[in-house]
């Protein structure tokens, strides 16, 4: 029998039965749904966090030291020297907090000093205006950036033309030079996020030349536990820390030990999902396999006369377990694409469940591989429950099964 | 494959054992050439004999009536034929090719090639076209599909059904042009030999007659004709009729004889 006399006699088979094969699918499109939902919600889930933090670069390690002994941009230097083969970009950090002024209205501000390459690797897009050069970080120049939100709290309706104006930070003023998109989280109107070369803020307002956090930029994101450790060994070293100090004062984070910690985090939850969806997608075989056979004697005389016109045992197999696969096949894509929709009724519910900030969205994610595997698993769930109705219809009788009543 | 020929062509004629009976104006070889055949079934009530002892040989082109009233082992014979069953013992040449010693795979084959069957209650799928319901023998062999479409045609023409029903589900269609449609499913693949089991049972006395033209018409076109009833008002249609009484195959004298003995009845013979 040809490959497309097979798919012919199936189609027409199940079409004959519209309504019940529907019914019977509903327990794998149930079971695909959840699956597919699940996985979608999850891994939007994952990518929504991970953009928030701004972890979507995963060759990202940050050092964050609260010893004594503080970070100076010499120890910087020397760790670039020491882990060239490490990092590529390696950046300084130090905020503080104080009274930011437009020439209309005054805001707690949150001040970030650092070098220009922070925006690139913390995935900060710049949307108005441009960034400090490289020059004005060394010249130590009065330029700033604002977050998008902070320029709107400063300047209301006017915050499209925030480039160019001044800023008032204790007895200086500064050129707003850019604006950068939301960063963090939802801190109300009463606030404000100022970017400016980190020698601008240790001259100026900190008078201070130590560093709090180090962001450093891996070559590559093979052997980022190795290029922590070591890191983490270069420290103690440079800082002449002991092992308590360091335990204590050191934190060396990649964005990958984030990551991993929170793919824990869901694979617990979807380990919990993958046992109610096989409980449902078992259920939804068994429904298959009762339905296969109710088939199968419903059909007897038509075996019989399909033996009777020169059909095999194994063209009766074949045609009654395609029909299951068919079956469980379309069940699965249905669960698809219900599963994938219905995510993002779902996402809705879990920004508010999770606390997720007002800016954030979770936009489901639901990748081939998974659309492959569930797909492999609707045909292996026909094949499993399809094989026994099939095996019986190509076991009858022709002529007992000719003179079925 | 083990049969010797493939699914696409027709079998070669094959041994050449003369028939016991040979009919008028056909061949000398016999296409159906059974030799003391034994049906013997095993049940929880013990063995039951449907067959004891039947020769039988039909030669090409006869349309052969075996007659028999229900339990006399007409259908066991048919089904015999059909290679739908095996026999316990004793020899069946098809076209000269010794069923006995075929697979269940290679007796398919010969199924969808050598044989056509006609079945008392038509046996058509309700789901399908009339088309494709001829075209069903054909899907179980390597004929192409442009091909298929062009016999069913053909086979339709020959039983004398109009075009304008090839497109009719087979359950839009009355009894008599049913029965058509299966004589031209059993057509289609060109067989060796048709059996036709009962054809005119469920059908008015008029339309039966119409089916046996139909028969008759084929039979005048060269074909093989096995049909099986227990009307032997049918038998008239045929060439030649055949009795069979408890398992045993009698001809039309030594049926006479049997029911002179038996008091006109026929019964008691053991």
């Amino acid at each position: 029998m040809k490959a497309s006399d097979l798919v012919y006699e199936t189609v027409s088979a199940l079409r004959a039965n519209r309504v019940r094969s529907l019914l019977t699918i509903l327990g794998v499109v149930i079971g695909i749904s959840a699956v597919i939902a699940m996985t979608a919600l999850i891994g939007g889930i994952k990518m929504s966090l991970v953009g928030e933090m701004g972890l979507s670069q995963a060759r990202l390690v940050t050092v964050n030291y609260w010893g004594e002994r503080k970070i100076y941009m010499n120890d910087l230097e020397a760790m670039a020297k020491d882990l060239s083969d490490d990092y590529e970009t390696i950046l300084p950090m130090a905020t503080t907090s104080t009274n930011v002024n437009s020439a209309t209205k005054g805001l707690q501000g949150s001040i970030y000093g650092t070098k220009p390459a922070y925006f690139e690797v913390m995935n900060l897009n710049i949307v108005q205006g441009q960034c400090f050069t490289e020059e004005d970080y060394e010249d130590g120049d009065q330029l700033v950036l604002l977050d998008e939100l902070g320029a709107k709290n400063l300047f209301g309706s006017e915050a499209a033309n925030a480039v160019g104006k001044t800023l008032r930070i204790g007895s200086s003023e500064y050129r707003i030079v850019g604006v950068v998109e939301k960063s963090g989280g939802d801190r109300g109107n009463e606030s404000v996020n100022v970017y400016m070369p980190f020698t601008t803020l240790s001259q100026r307002i900190t008078a201070s030349n130590s560093i709090e956090t180090v962001f450093a930029m891996a070559r590559s994101e093979e052997d980022m536990d190795g290029v922590a450790t070591r890191t983490k060994q270069w420290f103690i070293k440079r800082l002449s820390l002991t092992d308590e100090m360091a335990d204590n004062d050191l934190w060396v984070t990649t964005s990958k030990s984030i990551i991993d910690e929170l793919n824990t985090m869901m694979s617990s939850f979807q380990a919990l999902m993958t046992v109610v969806a096989s409980v449902s997608l078992v259920v939804g075989g068994i429904g298959i396999m009762n339905m296969m056979l109710t088939n199968v004697t419903e059909r007897i005389r038509e075996i019989g006369l399909r033996k009777a016109l020169g059909a095999r045992a194994r063209d009766i197999t074949r045609q009654f377990l395609l029909e299951s696969i068919f079956l469980t096949l379309s069940g699965g894509i249905i669960g698809i694409v219900v599963g994938y929709f219905g995510s993002y009724g779902i996402a809705g519910l879990v920004v508010n469940a999770l606390n997720m900030t007002s800016g954030s969205s979770v936009t489901p994610v639901l990748d081939l591989q998974t659309m492959l595997l569930v797909t492999g698993i609707c045909i292996a769930i026909g094949v499993v429950f399809g094989y026994y109705p099939a095996r019986q219809a190509a076991k009858l009788d022709p002529v007992e099964s000719l003179h079925y009543q | 494959m083990a049969i010797g020929y493939n699914r696409t062509t027709p079998a070669p004629t094959g041994g050449q054992v003369l028939g016991a009976h040979p009919a008028p104006s056909t061949s000398s070889t016999p296409v159906i050439d059974v030799r003391n055949v034994f049906r013997i079934y095993e049940s929880a009530a013990g063995y039951f004999t449907a067959l004891r002892g039947v020769s039988l040989q039909v030669m090409r082109g006869e349309f052969l009536c075996i007659m028999g009233p229900s339990g006399s082992g007409k259908s066991t014979l048919m089904n015999t034929l059909g290679c739908l069953d095996t026999p316990t013992s004793g020899t069946y040449l098809l076209e000269g090719l010794d069923v006995s010693t075929l697979s269940d795979d290679e007796l398919a084959e010969l199924r969808a090639t050598r044989l056509g069957f006609v079945f008392q209650s038509f046996n058509l799928l309700p789901r399908a076209t009339v088309l494709r319901n001829v075209m069903l023998p054909l899907t179980y062999t390597d004929i192409p599909k442009s091909e298929r479409t062009k016999r069913a045609v053909r086979a339709l023409t020959s039983v004398g059904l109009p075009p304008e029903y090839f497109d009719h589900y087979s359950n839009e269609l009355s009894g008599g042009q049913m029965q058509r449609v299966a004589i031209a499913r059993a057509l289609v693949n060109d067989p060796a030999v048709i059996l036709a089991d009962e054809p005119t049972g469920n059908l008015d006395s008029a339309t039966g007659e119409m089916v046996l033209k139909t028969f008759v018409r084929l039979r005048e076109a060269g074909k093989t004709i096995v049909l099986i009833t227990h009307d032997p008002e049918v038998c008239e249609w045929g060439d030649r009729t055949m009795h069979i009484r408890d398992g045993c195959l009698l001809s039309d004298e030594e049926e006479r004889a049997v029911v002179e003995a038996h008091g006109g009845t026929g019964r008691g013979r053991t």
